[in-house]
């Protein structure tokens, strides 16, 4: 398996970083962890390997559209050269609207299967292909034994799995809704290892960017704004 | 409705232009699933129900010797009850299409050469002055037998329907095929998996031999009890992979019903495409990687064959503003065309609902932006809209879209739910103007 740290863990101390790889070593977390994407860095600081997890299962819900174009500008994050694959029973994607997300719609297979039981299985088959970067799946509900196969389907082929329904078990859980001003509310309701929050976020520049103006960060920012403009 | 059979006569084709009559053969395929070599210079074809698909038998008739005649052989055909009197009349008679009750009339004044009997027959029979096949009414059945042989007797009862003659039809080969016969019937699918592993590795060997690869495979299974089983698969790229041919095969082995038992199996390429042993790169030369790089193919071929291949498709952005239009889901299988460059700046949504949904708007001024809508019992607030962004026909586009001019807005609710909605203009406008929903924004 290729592995690419997309981003540096920035340790304030030494000590404390070796602690936290011991103890991440006991719990099988280095593996899990070790290739992740950026979020965006208000959320990225949440999560513990500083990004999102790939080659494992995260839930996300929320209104189709949102959570579509969400897992898809992410999916488009994943450095390895791979396809997409998008599995719903109806077609109801549309995909010029991921056209504004980064998407490269040239790796889209889409995969339609109508019957409950052909969906669980495409989803599964889709996320053994080493070839596949991302599973984009809308299933309804996933028992514990279905979750934990996918989950282990996607370790060993490096695939990441979104799912957009309940999954007894995932990695991460993720809410992610629309709000006023053409922005997200982003919810991090479940991560081991992480903090779980809730982020407003709009899609700006190609990246997303926070909106909340109490972070300390935006804070600073708007002060150094301000000072130049008073200067 | 009694048969139909329509024999041509090439007189140009002779025995050493066999190749050119198979590919007449395979042609007139076309006409008739039931084409055969009559075993002379002709072809017979069973046309029993087919004739009026050509607007019946004249127009087929004419239709079938212009085509042959323009591909440059001289061609005479017709067409009766019996593959005897055809095969008589397309010879020797003016009379080309003879239909049952005429069928004595217009075999009786044919010189004997139409009984499609042995040169020294003929000759044997013209000597005693049977000239025409309306003298052997004057002769009893026994001495025809004792003096010219059963054959002959067998030949003139053919020609006027007393006795059946059934005709071989040609049916095309399979480039490659594998058979199997085995000394015990089968019937379990781990069995059946264990013969089919033999026969795809004799013909994944020979296509490799061969540069090609499978696209369309099929797998008979011949049981005891004389019913043939098919079971056939499909992939999207020329494929040799014996690994990746038997999971293919095994989503379908489950279906077969063996019945009392299969006894032989037939394997056989339908259809295959040129497929050239792939260089690899010095990067991929990594037996890990390997087994990868065609894991993709795999995958979705083995989607398709459980799904379907309509759906499993890529998508393709046509050249085309409108939103119904400048989406294809094109599956995987057909050969890929080059996408569009989609402008943008037109924001599209990501979740679609097709057919629109229609919704009730109210609207300040009839020509303003939307401030409120209702579906079915929610009413939501619109605090953002943006539009119109005006959306109209395109008149090039063959197929009929009736619909009128749209204007289409990106709306936002109090509650920050975003939808594309638009307006049907009407020309002339009218008082009633219809909004719809047509997907929802990310």
């Amino acid at each position: 398996m290729l592995i690419v740290p997309t981003r540096e863990v920035h340790a304030p101390n030494v000590v404390l970083s070796d602690l936290r790889e011991k103890i991440g070593a006991l719990e099988g977390a280095p593996r899990r962890f070790a290739r992740t994407v950026p979020v965006c860095d208000a959320i990225d600081d949440a999560l513990p390997g500083r990004g999102l997890p790939l080659g494992c299962i995260h839930e996300v819900k929320g209104h189709p559209a949102s959570v579509t174009a969400f897992a898809g500008l992410l999916s488009a994050r994943i450095p390895r050269q791979g396809a997409v694959l998008y599995i719903e029973p109806a077609r109801s994607l549309y995909p010029l609207g991921l056209l504004p997300y980064a998407v490269n719609l040239q790796h889209w297979v889409h995969v339609r299967a109508r019957r409950e039981r052909d969906l669980v299985w495409t989803v599964l088959e889709a996320l053994r292909c080493p070839q596949v970067n991302a599973v984009l799946a809308a299933l309804k509900t996933a028992d514990l034994t279905f979750s934990r196969r996918l989950q282990l389907a996607a370790e060993s082929s490096g695939a990441t799995g979104f799912v957009f329904g309940n999954m007894a078990s995932a990695i991460t859980r993720w809410r992610v809704s629309s709000i006023r001003n053409f922005n997200w509310s982003v919810e991090l309701l479940y991560c081991r290892g992480g903090r779980p929050g809730s982020w407003n976020v709009a899609w700006r520049n190609g990246q997303l960017e926070s909106t909340d103006l109490s972070r300390p960060m935006q804070r600073e920012q708007i002060t150094a704004q301000a000072g130049r403009l008073a200067g | 409705m009694s048969r139909r059979l329509l024999c041509l006569y090439l007189p140009d084709l002779s025995a050493d232009s066999a190749g050119a009559k198979q590919r007449l053969i395979e042609w007139c395929n076309r006409y008739s699933p039931l084409v055969a070599d009559d075993g002379f210079s002709g072809i017979a074809v069973d046309i029993t129900g087919c004739a009026h698909l050509f607007g019946g038998e004249e127009a087929l008739l004419s239709d079938i010797q212009t085509r042959i005649r323009h591909a440059g052989h001289r061609v005479r055909g017709a067409i009766a009850d019996t593959l005897g009197a055809a095969w008589a009349l397309a010879r020797y008679s003016k009379q080309v299409i003879v239909s049952g009750s005429e069928l004595p009339q217009a075999l009786n004044p044919l010189p004997v050469e139409g009984l499609r009997l042995p040169e020294e027959i003929t000759r044997a029979l013209r000597r005693v002055g049977l000239t025409t096949i309306a003298a052997f009414q004057k002769v009893s059945r026994q001495a025809i037998v004792t003096r010219f042989g059963q054959a002959t007797l067998l030949r003139l009862d053919q020609a006027f329907g007393q006795a059946e003659e059934t005709i071989t039809p040609y049916r095309r080969r399979a480039p490659y095929s594998a058979r199997r016969a085995l000394a015990e019937p089968i019937s379990t699918t781990t069995a059946v998996e264990y013969v089919l592993l033999d026969l795809l590795k004799e013909l994944c060997t020979r296509l490799q031999k061969d540069h090609a690869g499978a696209r369309r495979l099929n797998l008979d299974c011949y049981r005891v009890d004389g019913i043939v089983v098919p079971c056939s698969i499909s992939t999207s790229k020329p494929v040799r992979s014996v690994k990746h041919l038997i999971r293919l095969f095994s989503e379908k082995l489950e279906t077969i019903d063996s019945g009392f038992g299969i006894e032989t199996l037939i394997l056989s390429v339908l259809n295959f495409d040129r497929f050239d042993p792939a260089q690899l790169a010095f990067a991929q030369f990594n037996p890990d990687r390997l087994e990868n790089i065609e894991a993709l193919d795999e995958l979705i071929d083995r989607l398709g064959t459980r799904l379907g291949f309509q759906h499993v498709t890529r998508v393709r952005i046509r050249e085309s503003m409108l939103p119904e239009y400048s989406v294809e889901f094109r599956p995987v299988t057909e050969p890929q065309l080059p996408s569009a460059l989609w402008p943008e700046y037109r924001l599209r949504p990501v979740y679609w609902i097709d057919p629109p949904m229609h919704i009730e708007v109210a609207t300040i001024h009839p020509a303003g932006s939307p401030v409120q809508f209702r579906m079915g019992r929610d009413i939501h607030r619109i605090v953002k809209a943006e539009g119109p962004e005006r959306l109209t026909p395109e008149w090039w586009r063959a197929e009929p879209l009736r619909w009128e001019i749209r204007d289409y807005y990106r709306i936002e609710d109090d509650r920050g739910c975003r939808f594309w909605i638009y307006q049907e203009l009407r020309v002339p406008p009218s008082s009633t103007t219809r909004w719809f929903l047509q997907g929802h924004l990310p």
